[in-house]
């Protein structure tokens, strides 16, 4: 009777013609070039180098949120194409089918919750993924073009997101994507509410809003369009970036740190692929514990008669409509989302700094990651008040105050130079004027020479403005709050765009030095504008209603 | 921990997590009930195969107990195309669906085993259930296939399930005849108590009605979105509070109305009256209260009739059972003037016959003190509360007839009213101009009755 012999097997299984056909290479004796082979000779694994260096590796290192991320969207592809064997996208039957994958389809509701849930996270990881970078300064040259391709994915996942939020057709999902929207009809020339935009032609019947909604109010075509845009066309661009993504990433080298002394570069099989491997897997079952654990949100069927209240953007983009309180649509939806996708495609090339590629270096580059995260705080703190502490008809109610409660309508508006504004003369007064003060602020930091002492010059500041505050509430125009977010928010602004851009970028040429103080500036106009709105009810600083241009 | 074991730990759990989830799915909320009626079905079999003296019918019987029990498991739906509906309601009301219980009877006692009461009944028998649905008449959420959702008693499903009398409303739906109709007897009560009561003289049905407030054809399909939460949230119904809009479905336009008719309106809908959030005062819903003529009994009826007044539904014509033309009764002299006085509603402000003007918030009224400027704000309140519209015995014997019709035919303008408080809100509902509404006809009559019944004092004047 021949034993059992469990080795003898393995090789008889793995020498089979079967075997062998199928998967290429002889006996694994788990040499060098094994490893190697199992790279090159596999076409899922052969994006990968063969050997990568032990540091890019490491989770403290990388966060693994690149890889997440694509895990994500691998999580995102399956569960989409699993669904759309469920659904239609007309405005007769979408909401029903939603309701039969949440009450009848076997398995429907864990689908539905994963995808959502997978595209929340998705939209999470890849912010994290792009922080990491560049705090380990891994956008600067050779990868300043990769940081390009990941400017865009980081937008393009937005959008991802954005067009699956109207398919479910209810409540949420409409108003939301209404929100959405209407920011294109802002679109400086091209949007029919734009400044400039009447004068070229632009009508709510031929203007990019309207190609976006493929007519005048979200309806059956948008869902279409977004259904296709969802479904088809994005994920394919998405695709297409991603492998360009990839191939760079291996092409550019791994990793930017520096080489250490006999630092030798270790196989990625398996170091690499059991790593992406094991935090796929746990990407995996994150999602899915959460979608068994909380079900996504469905309201009511989508009525276009019917205004929600508050109505609000998908969270993301609540940062975008907060913005709407301070800001025209044009700037809020249009300009400022602009500046920021184009501003981070620029980091590279405005970003001189040699020091702190491929490590965490907050000391050598204290400009750049001070300004990076500041961004990124004001983004998620807008989000934050947009999502948590807006109520009915947009008031601000604290997170313990019932939206069952009324709130007194908001104090009148009024704006500092325009037709009916304190300094009438917009033309004449207010351009040349804050013009004036821009410039200033733009060359100041640079033409002064010498470095300023940062403690002088922040008291300095503050001590003028505490004077201003005083000297306000004494004559009764501001109290002490007003008094404070005066302090507060214009502190802020000189610290962050005058202080710091003195003291660390007045070196740069003037080309590099230039764009990134209206990077800069465009920031801190946020904050500004935010204390100017909130704490003095100013509505416009300047007003020119005859071409729709407020600022 | 090795790589090797992390990979066997993750697909471990992998594996489990899915296993969750399915089980999560295979043990739907839907799946005990139905088993549960198969079992009890079965039971019935085989106790009547006990009973059964005939072996062969006693085996056939065991065999149909067998085959009960063994019935698959699945999501029953009656889809009623011409309504639109998909109603999964059979699925759990086992004992409802034709096609598993053909006799549609069953000796359960219990929901959702039982069968559906007076199935033999014509009121059953003219609505088929295959034709009809679940929720065509009784509301709901026919997809949803667990437990609250499938009544309706979740959030963003504004049509719960309709409970007790008010189920009469899904008559006033398709049957223009519904006031002749057996079984919706409350429904035409409370149309005859919106009328006696004026209500009509407000708000507008069918065409016909006053435009002072809002119309009422649609008022079923009202959406919550326009009711606001803080307004909801004052609702007392029998004297408590609603629960939270969150954790139950008592937040329904039944209960909203039901609201309007037990509580004081101006509580309900208080707004600003003080200005306190506004720049301008906004006076409380100028609806009267109506909780000294109406019992709980009769304003339950009128939410049955209002809670058929839909547009949303797309019932098809052939559904409709059109009413008997609008007649007016044979009348005429007063009799036929009290009666026009009742028709166009005028009963809403001046009360029925006319016997006392209704509350209008800051206007003039009976009782009330001085003006103070420095009262406070309750104080104030109470006396804004006491406006009243005017009581017509005691107005009409200053009026002659012809003077009486022209101020019929032109109205009182807003601008007009007298406020008590005159920082206070304009007094709401004013008497709005009749002309090209009334005919010449009915106001000669009116005006006659409603001077026979002007107040005549002792010396004869």
């Amino acid at each position: 009777m021949p034993t059992l012999d469990l080795e003898t097997i393995k090789k008889e299984i793995i020498d089979s013609q079967l075997w062998r056909s199928v998967f290429r290479g002889g006996v694994w004796k788990d040499t060098p070039r094994d490893r190697a082979g199992h790279i090159i000779g596999n076409v899922w694994l052969h994006l990968h180098p063969v050997k990568a260096r032990p540091r890019a590796l490491e989770w403290a290192y990388t966060w693994g949120m690149g890889g997440i991320s694509f895990a994500l969207y691998l999580l995102l592809t399956i569960t989409g194409v699993v669904l759309m064997f469920y659904y239609r996208p007309t405005i007769g039957l979408a909401y029903r089918d939603i309701k039969d994958l949440e009450f009848a389809v076997t398995l429907g509701m864990f689908l539905r919750n994963a995808h959502r849930w997978a595209a929340q996270a998705m939209v999470v990881s890849v912010i994290a993924h792009m922080v990491r970078v560049f705090l380990t300064g891994a956008y600067k040259k050779p990868r300043e073009f990769n940081w390009g391709i990941g400017v865009l994915l980081l937008t393009l996942t937005l959008f991802l997101s954005f067009t699956g939020y109207l398919l479910p057709w209810d409540q949420l999902a409409i108003w939301a994507v209404t929100v959405g929207t209407n920011m294109a009809g802002a679109t400086p020339v091209l949007g029919n509410e734009g400044p400039l935009g009447a004068l070229v032609g632009m009508r709510i019947n031929n203007d990019v809003r309207f190609t976006l909604l493929g007519g005048t109010m979200v309806g059956e075509n948008t869902l279409l369009r977004f259904y296709v845009m969802h479904c088809v066309a994005v994920p394919l661009v998405v695709g297409i970036l991603l492998i360009l993504h990839f191939w760079r990433i291996r092409k550019d080298s791994f990793s930017a740190a520096p080489y250490q002394a006999n630092e030798e570069k270790i196989d990625v099989w398996p170091h690499l692929v059991k790593k992406e491997y094991f935090g796929a897997a746990m990407t995996t079952v994150f999602i899915m514990v959460w979608s068994i654990l909380q079900n996504a949100p469905l309201e009511a069927i989508a009525n276009p008669n019917v205004t929600t209240n508050p109505s609000k953007a998908p969270w993301y983009f609540v940062g975008l409509q907060e913005l709407l309180v301070y800001f025209d649509p044009w700037i809020a939806g249009v300009v400022m989302p602009g500046l920021i996708i184009v501003g981070l495609i620029a980091i590279p090339y405005i970003d001189t700094n040699p020091k702190g590629i491929g490590y965490y270096a907050w000391k050598e580059r204290p400009f750049a990651n001070t300004l990076f995260m500041l961004g990124v705080v004001m983004w998620f703190a807008l989000i934050y008040i947009g999502y948590a502490l807006r109520g009915p008809n947009y008031a601000w109610y604290w997170p313990w105050e019932s939206w069952y409660m009324l709130k007194a309508a908001p104090p009148p508006t009024w704006s500092v130079f325009g037709p009916t504004g304190v300094g009438k003369f917009s033309m004449f007064l207010g351009i040349p004027l804050i013009g004036a003060a821009s410039a200033a602020w733009l060359l100041l930091p640079k033409l002064i020479q010498k470095e300023l002492d940062g403690l002088k010059t922040m008291g300095a500041f503050l001590g003028v403005i505490a004077l201003f505050a005083v000297g306000g509430m004494a004559m009764g125009k501001m109290g002490p709050i007003e008094g404070a977010f005066l302090l507060f928010f214009t502190g802020a602004s000189f610290y962050f765009g005058f202080v710091l851009p003195q003291r660390h970028i007045r070196t740069l040429d003037w080309a590099r030095y230039l764009t990134t103080m209206v990077l800069v500036i465009s920031t801190m106009s946020v904050l500004l504008k935010m204390c100017a709105r909130l704490a003095f009810n100013i509505k416009y600083v300047l007003t020119i209603p005859s071409i729709s241009m407020n600022i | 921990m090795s790589y090797r074991k992390a990979f066997i730990v993750s697909n471990a759990l992998l594996l489990g997590v899915f296993i969750w989830a399915f089980a999560k799915d295979f043990l739907a909320p839907w799946r005990p009930y139905q088993a549960k009626y198969y079992e009890m079905a079965g039971e019935v079999l085989d106790k009547q195969a006990a009973s059964e003296k005939d072996p062969k019918k006693a085996a056939d019987l065991k065999a149909a107990a067998y085959k009960v029990r063994h019935s698959p498991m699945e999501i029953k739906q009656i889809i009623v195309g011409d309504l639109g509906r998909f109603d999964r309601c059979v699925t759990c009301h086992v004992g409802m669906d034709e096609y598993t219980n053909p006799t549609l009877k069953n000796g359960f006692k219990e929901n959702p085993y039982k069968s559906h009461p007076k199935v033999d009944e014509a009121l059953v028998k003219a609505h088929p259930f295959t034709k009809f649905g679940c929720t065509g008449c009784h509301s709901g959420q026919g997809l949803a296939t667990s437990v609250e959702a499938a009544h309706g008693w979740v959030k963003h499903w504004e049509k719960p399930m309709l409970k007790g009398v008010h189920i009469q409303g899904s008559c006033v739906k398709c049957h223009g005849n519904f006031e002749t109709l057996k079984g919706a007897e409350t429904a035409a009560k409370g149309k005859k108590l919106f009328n006696q009561h004026g209500c009509q003289g407000c708000h507008m049905i069918s065409g016909f009605g006053g435009t002072t407030s809002v119309a009422l054809d649609d008022i079923a399909d009202k959406p919550f979105e326009r009711i606001a939460g803080y307004n909801f949230k004052r609702v007392r119904i029998d004297g408590k509070e609603l629960p939270d809009e969150h954790h139950d479905s008592h937040w329904n336009i039944q209960n909203w109305i039901l609201g309007h008719l037990t509580n004081d309106p101006a509580e309900v809908t208080p707004n600003d009256p003080f200005a306190h959030l506004n720049a301008e005062p906004i006076p409380p819903s100028g609806m009267p209260d109506f909780r000294s003529e109406l019992s709980r009994e009769d304003a339950d009826a009128i939410v049955a009739y209002l809670s058929g007044q839909t547009k949303e539904e797309q019932i098809p014509y052939r559904y409709h059972v059109p009413g008997p033309p609008a007649k007016d009764p044979a009348l005429s002299g007063l009799a036929h003037g009290r009666y026009v006085f009742q028709k166009y509603g005028c009963a809403g402000c001046h009360g029925i016959d006319a016997k006392l003007g209704r509350r209008r918030i800051n206007a003039m009224g009976p009782g009330q003190e001085e003006y103070d400027e420095k009262m406070p704000e309750a104080q104030l309140f109470a006396n804004m509360n006491k406006g009243a519209e005017p009581t017509l015995p005691d107005l009409m014997g200053t009026y002659k007839a012809a003077e009486l019709i022209t101020k019929i035919e032109n109205g009182v303008p807003a601008a007009d009213a007298k406020k008590w408080n005159p920082k206070g809100p304009l007094p709401m509902v004013t008497m709005p101009a009749w002309k090209g509404k009334i005919s010449k006809h009915e106001l000669d009559d009116l005006a006659a009755w409603l001077l026979s019944i002007a107040k005549k004092d002792d010396s004869g004047f």
